[in-house]
C-alpha cells in the first residue's frame, strides 16, 4: 500500500467516525421534530419510532393555541427594538470615548463597561422593582428598552476595540470639510463599523430572542406579551407533561433561528468568533 | 459658545444614554440590592425592615441551602469548563482537517448553541424520561433505566452533561478559529525537524493556541457559573436540593419563598463569589500565554 493509499484510508475512517458522533450529537434534536408529528399515543407508544403517518394536528392545535403568529411578532419587536438601541447608543458611545481621551471619558468607560461583570441573577429581585417602578415591566417595548441597558457594556466595549483601529485622520478631514461631530460620526465613522456592527447584531440576536429569565420575570403574565420560548414553557408542566404538544411547541420555537442559521451560518460563526474574542 | 464647551458638550451628550441606562438597569438594582440584603422584606408590602447583616448570617451559618448550591455551582463550573473545553479541542481538530462537507459538520455540532436553553433543557427532559424508557426496553442495558434525573446522586451528570451539550458548538468555532490561526510554516519546520504528528500537535499547536484557551476557559467559567435555564427547564433544582445551582436558589428565595431581602443577601455573595472565582482564574491564565 502506497502513502497515498494509507492517507486516504485513515481519512475515511476519521470522516466515518466523525459522522457517527455527529448523528448521535444531533439525533435528540431530530427526536424532537419527528415526535412533534404524532399523537400522544404514538409517542408514548415508542420514542424511536418514525410517525405512521405525519400527523399535523399538533401543529394546528399549537399554533391557534398559542397565537403562533403574534408571539412570533413579539419576538421580533422585541428584537428589533433591543439591537436598535443596543447599537446606537454603544457606538455613538464608543466614538467619543475613544476620540476623545480626558478624565471624564476615562471614567465614563470604566462606568459603562464595568456591569459585564455583574451577572444577571445578582440583579434581577431589585431590577423587577426598579421596572415596576419604572413602567418598563409588563410590555414587549419595556422590554425591548430594558435589553438596552443589559446590551450596551458589551456592545460599547467591542465598538471601543473597534474604533480604535479607524485612523483618526478620517475624523480630521471631516471637520475640515465643515462637519458637525455628529455628521462626521453618522457619515464617517458608522459606515466604517459595519463589519464589528454584524458582530453585535448576531450576538445580541441570539441572546435576545432566546432569552428565557428576563422575559418569564417581566412579560409573562399576559398572553399578548409572550415570547415564543415562554409558551413552549407553558406547555410543558412538572407531572404529566402533553408532550406532542410541548414538542411542537417547542419545534416552533427554534424553527425561526433554525432556518436563519442554515441561510447565514458564515456570518454567525464570523460574528461568534469576533465577538468572543474581542469581548 | 467657546470651542472647548462645545466639544464637552458633546462628549456628554453622546455618551450620557449609555451611561443612563447601565446606572438605571445595571447600577441601580445592584445598589438597592445592597441595601434590601440588610433587610427583612416580602417584596409586596411597602417597607423593609432594617435588620443588620442578619441576612448573611442566616444563610451563611444557620441554612445549609446557599452554601450547598455554592458548591454544586463551584462543581458544575469546574465540570463544565473541563470537559466543553477538551471535548471542543478534539472536535475542532478533527474538523479543521480538509474534507468535503466540514462546514456542515461544523454547522451540526452549532445547532444546539443557536437554540434556546430553555428548549434544550426541555428536549433531554423529554429523552432521559421518555427516551431512556425506550433504549432500555430495545437493548437491555443498565445505562438506559437509571433515573437520571430523579436520583440526587446522578442529577449532577444529567445536568452537567446537557450543558456541555448544548455550548459545545460554540467552543469548538472559536478552537477552530485558533488552530487556524496557527502559522503553516511553523509546523513545517517541526516537520523538517523530524517532530512526529502528536509531538507537533501538543508541542507547537497547543501553546500557540494560548490566546484561544484563555477565551474559551474565560467564556466557559463564566457560562458556568451563571448556569440557570437548564437547570430550572429539566430539574427546578431537585429532587430535592440535589440540583440546585446559586442562581436557582437566589430565584427560588425571592419568587418562591418571597424572602426578598434574604434573596438580595444571596446576591451579593453570588455576585462576590463570581468576581473572585473569574479574577483568580483570568490571572492564573494571563501569566501562561506564549507569545509568537
Amino acid at each position: 500500500m502506497t502513502l497515498k493509499q494509507k492517507r486516504l484510508i485513515s481519512k475515511i475512517f476519521m470522516v466515518v467516525c466523525l459522522t457517527v458522533v455527529a448523528v448521535i450529537y444531533i439525533y435528540p434534536v431530530f427526536l424532537m421534530v419527528v415526535n412533534s408529528f404524532k399523537p400522544f399515543g404514538e409517542i408514548i407508544a415508542n420514542v424511536l419510532a418514525m410517525p405512521k403517518e405525519p400527523d399535523l394536528s399538533n401543529y394546528t392545535y399549537v399554533i391557534d393555541k398559542i397565537k403562533y403568529g403574534k408571539l412570533f411578532c413579539n419576538n421580533v419587536i422585541i428584537t428589533v427594538i433591543g439591537l436598535i438601541g443596543i447599537i446606537a447608543f454603544s457606538s455613538m458611545a464608543a466614538y467619543i470615548l475613544e476620540r476623545r481621551n480626558n478624565r471624564y471619558t476615562r471614567f465614563v468607560h470604566t462606568l459603562v463597561i464595568t456591569p459585564m461583570l455583574i451577572p444577571f441573577q445578582a440583579i434581577m429581585i431589585t431590577l423587577l422593582k426598579s421596572m415596576n417602578v419604572l413602567h418598563l415591566s409588563g410590555s414587549k417595548v419595556g422590554l425591548g428598552i430594558q435589553y438596552w441597558g443589559f446590551g450596551v457594556p458589551m456592545a460599547t466595549f467591542i465598538f471601543y476595540n473597534f474604533m480604535k483601529t479607524i485612523p483618526r485622520e478620517l475624523d480630521e478631514s471631516a471637520k475640515i470639510d465643515g462637519a458637525s461631530t455628529f455628521r462626521t460620526f453618522i457619515s464617517v465613522i458608522f459606515p466604517l463599523l459595519k463589519s464589528v456592527t454584524i458582530t453585535v447584531i448576531v450576538l445580541d440576536v441570539m441572546w435576545i430572542w432566546n432569552d428565557f429569565l428576563l422575559p418569564l420575570l417581566m412579560v409573562n403574565s399576559s398572553n399578548e406579551t409572550k415570547t415564543l420560548v415562554l409558551a413552549a414553557y407553558t406547555f410543558v408542566g412538572q407531572m404529566n407533561t402533553k408532550w406532542n404538544y410541548a414538542l411542537t411547541a417547542m419545534t416552533l420555537a427554534i424553527v425561526p433561528s433554525v432556518i436563519v442559521f442554515i441561510l447565514l451560518q458564515k456570518y454567525i460563526v464570523e460574528g461568534v468568533v469576533a465577538g468572543a474574542v474581542k469581548g | 459658545m467657546k470651542r472647548k464647551t462645545r466639544e464637552n458638550l458633546e462628549t456628554v451628550l453622546f455618551s450620557l444614554p449609555a451611561v443612563i441606562l447601565v446606572c438605571l438597569m445595571m447600577y441601580l438594582p445592584f445598589v438597592l440590592s445592597g441595601y434590601y440584603s440588610l433587610t427583612k422584606w416580602n417584596g409586596i408590602s411597602k417597607d423593609a425592615v432594617f435588620i443588620g447583616t442578619e441576612n448573611f448570617k442566616s444563610i451563611l451559618v444557620d441554612s445549609r441551602d446557599f452554601t450547598s448550591s455554592l458548591w454544586f455551582t463551584a462543581k458544575y463550573t469546574f465540570v463544565f469548563v473541563i470537559f466543553s473545553n477538551v471535548f471542543a479541542l478534539m472536535l475542532a481538530v478533527v474538523l479543521t482537517k480538509k474534507f468535503r462537507g466540514a462546514n456542515f459538520y461544523r454547522g451540526i455540532f452549532f445547532i444546539p448553541y443557536i437554540m434556546s436553553m430553555t428548549i434544550v433543557g426541555f428536549i433531554w427532559k423529554f429523552i432521559f424520561t421518555n427516551g431512556f424508557e425506550k433504549l432500555y426496553e430495545m437493548t437491555e442495558m443498565g445505562v438506559w433505566n437509571l433515573s437520571w434525573l430523579g436520583d440526587s446522586s446522578l442529577v449532577f451528570y444529567a445536568v452537567a452533561f446537557v450543558g456541555v451539550w448544548q455550548s459545545l458548538g460554540f467552543y469548538i468555532v472559536l478552537y477552530i478559529a485558533g488552530l487556524q490561526a496557527v502559522p503553516a510554516d511553523v509546523l513545517e519546520a517541526a516537520t523538517v525537524d523530524g517532530a512526529t504528528g502528536s509531538q507537533r500537535f501538543f508541542k507547537v499547536t497547543l501553546p500557540l493556541l494560548g490566546p484561544s484557551f484563555t477565551t474559551c476557559i474565560f467564556m466557559s467559567l463564566t457560562n458556568g457559573l451563571k448556569v440557570f435555564d437548564i437547570i430550572l427547564a429539566l430539574t427546578k433544582g431537585g429532587p430535592g436540593t440535589a440540583s440546585n445551582s446559586v442562581t436557582m436558589q437566589i430565584y427560588k428565595e425571592a419568587f418562591t419563598n418571597n424572602n426578598y431581602g434574604r434573596g438580595s443577601a444571596e446576591s451579593i455573595l453570588y455576585f462576590l463569589f463570581v468576581l473572585v472565582v473569574t479574577q483568580v482564574v483570568l490571572k492564573a491564565f494571563n501569566r501562561k500565554e506564549v507569545d509568537l
